[in-house]
């Protein structure tokens, strides 16, 4: 989103309350989903529900086209369509919902620099196991990523997408890792983490913040998500903090709501 | 101890070592933590299309990327991290991540895609260290692997433009800058009294970004209202890279140190000091003070509050 959008958008924000009709778009959660855009997806709804904002979740095929920026998730809340957690944390700010109001200046900036981790590791991580990983690709993410479109759509929408995620990898520096030096970088991130947030029950102690929205987002989807390998899950199974920091969001957060 | 090591970066102008980000991180860690590394630059050789660059080499090995060559030299028992708590190397990382993922687009897209700074500072500088014929090459080659990595890691599909993201790149960095002032706070490094990789780090991204001559850099000027970012970049700079002190003090003596260090820090905050003076001096009556404020950047670091 341009600045100029934010701006704006931030500014009619303000103005009006949240309203029950909220919606988040994500893809089909049955046949289509990949690993990251469902840790994304979970992230942004574990947020908006620490805020107690309601969202009703709707599954479209097309949901990647719909998005304003071409990422998944987005929400569609009123007039105004905002995608992905960074600008949906601020866009709620500016309804007057903040989960981050009460940290000071360091541990702000302490907060926003796990969140790059997550981004700059986990996330990275799953998008070269999801498309670099051969196995993975073209048992996986190919055909789920193409199942709601027709041959011979469904395959060149698919290499287009493998493709520009490669290059990605490639700008980035990714492109020469083996798969395995990609587990261990995901170790090493939750062992960043797991020593960050210690025998806390939130990152920042008593009160959830959206770090621990992001983080909830990606550990849980990893953990849950049956790909061809059980290796990135049991990486992260040996964190026993994060683990029961993932059972206990689960519960307070997902598990009321439902009963 | 293991075989000479020696670096290959590019090389230095502007007053520091090394132009180059990553050849910078590489040279402050070697510093830190006391390695000798032998510096050749790759100016003016075929190198500078062909090399890695930082590559570091030791015996028959080859080492490239500044985190692998930090890992590298930690297992050669050049460790300036090992007083750090595992809390603290967890921060470490998380404040890297921060770097790359918020600083170093706005960062090439200042050196390398802004038409005003590549044209009259860019280029020139590489190309005049670039040897015959490849000085019409390799800066544009340079500019374009930035460009492309800036579109695709923070493009957005399907049209993947730059003046869409371009604002968004500056605001993210200015931010950065700002959460990094309120860590570093009024300490000489990130954590306790002697530099880490951390500091390695940081330096690597802002000091080329505070000493080069950028024509144009809504960036620079911001960083130059962070004084405690650019007193640790001054502070690193005269203790571990002035030419009178070839050999920089080895970590063992750390007492001697700190006390190095508070000298200079004192002597950097009066020079400071004598600095705004004179510029409260020569500022007449008649002229709009531009220093008004005592701590401009308090002001504007509140206007950048991340949201």
């Amino acid at each position: 989103m341009s600045l100029a959008a934010e701006a704006f958008v931030s500014q009619m924000a303000a103005a009006e309350p949240w309203p029950e009709s909220a919606t988040l778009y994500q893809p089909l959660k049955e046949d289509q989903i990949l690993l990251s855009d469902c840790a994304s997806s979970l992230a942004v709804q574990a947020y908006l529900r620490m805020c107690g904002l309601p969202v009703q979740v709707v599954c479209k095929s097309n949901a990647e086209y719909m998005s304003p920026s071409g990422k998944i998730p987005f929400i569609h809340v009123g007039n105004q369509v905002v995608s992905e957690l960074g600008p949906i944390v601020q866009f709620t700010k500016a309804k007057g919902n903040s989960l981050s109001d009460g940290l000071d200046d360091v541990q702000r900036a302490e907060m926003k620099a796990y969140m790059e981790l997550v981004n700059n590791m986990l996330l990275t991580a799953e998008l070269y196991i999801q498309w670099c990983d051969d196995a993975t690709a073209a048992e996986i993410s190919r055909p789920r990523y193409s199942s709601p479109y027709s041959w011979p759509l469904s395959n060149i929408l698919a290499y287009q997408k493998q493709w520009e995620v490669r290059r990605k990898m490639n700008a980035i520096g990714w492109g020469g890792k083996t798969l395995e030096q990609v587990y261990e970088d995901v170790t090493q991130c939750c062992q960043a983490l797991s020593q960050r947030l210690g025998t806390q029950p939130f990152f920042f102690n008593k009160q959830p913040t959206e770090l621990d929205a992001l983080v909830f987002g990606h550990l849980f989807t990893i953990l849950t998500t049956r790909l061809t390998s059980t290796e990135l899950a049991e990486r992260i199974k040996s964190y026993s903090n994060l683990l029961s920091f993932c059972r206990r969001i689960e519960q307070t957060y997902f598990e009321d709501k439902s009963s | 101890m293991a075989a000479a090591m020696e670096l290959r970066c590019w090389g230095g102008d502007w007053g520091l070592p090394s132009v180059h980000t990553e050849s910078l991180i590489v040279l402050a860690y070697a510093k830190f933590s006391g390695a000798k590394v032998t510096v050749s630059p790759i100016d003016w050789t075929w190198r500078t299309l062909t090399g890695t660059v930082p590559e570091l080499l030791c015996g028959d090995v080859a080492v490239q990327e500044p985190t692998q060559i930090l890992n590298f030299l930690r297992k050669q028992r050049f460790n300036a991290d090992y007083e750090l708590s595992a809390r603290q190397g967890a921060d470490t990382m998380a404040y890297i991540a921060l770097l790359e993922e918020r600083l170093r687009p706005a960062l090439l897209h200042s050196f390398w895609v802004d038409a005003e700074n590549y044209v009259n500072l860019t280029r020139p500088w590489f190309a005049s260290r670039s040897p015959f014929p490849l000085n019409f090459f390799v800066p544009g080659r340079l500019a374009s692997i930035a460009l492309s990595r800036i579109l695709l890691t923070k493009g957005e599909a399907p049209l993947h433009r730059i003046t869409e993201v371009e604002g968004k790149l500056y605001s993210d960095a200015k931010e950065c800058l700002n959460l990094l002032s309120y860590r570093l706070g009024t300490a000489t490094y990130f954590f306790g009294n002697s530099p880490t990789s951390l500091d390695a780090f940081v330096f690597g991204f802002l000091a080329p970004l505070y000493k080069a001559g950028l024509p144009s850099s809504p960036l620079q000027s911001h960083l130059q209202q962070l004084h405690n970012l650019t007193s640790f970049c001054d502070n690193i700079l005269a203790l571990y890279f002035n030419s009178e002190h070839p050999c920089p003090p080895p970590p063992v003596q750390e007492s001697m140190d700190a006390n190095l260090q508070k000298l200079t820090q004192l002597v950097n905050k009066e020079s400071n000091l004598i600095e705004k003076m004179d510029d409260n001096l020569r500022s007449s009556p008649q002229h709009k003070p531009h220093r008004a404020e005592p701590k401009p950047s308090l002001a504007s670091e509140k206007n950048f509050t991340p949201a």
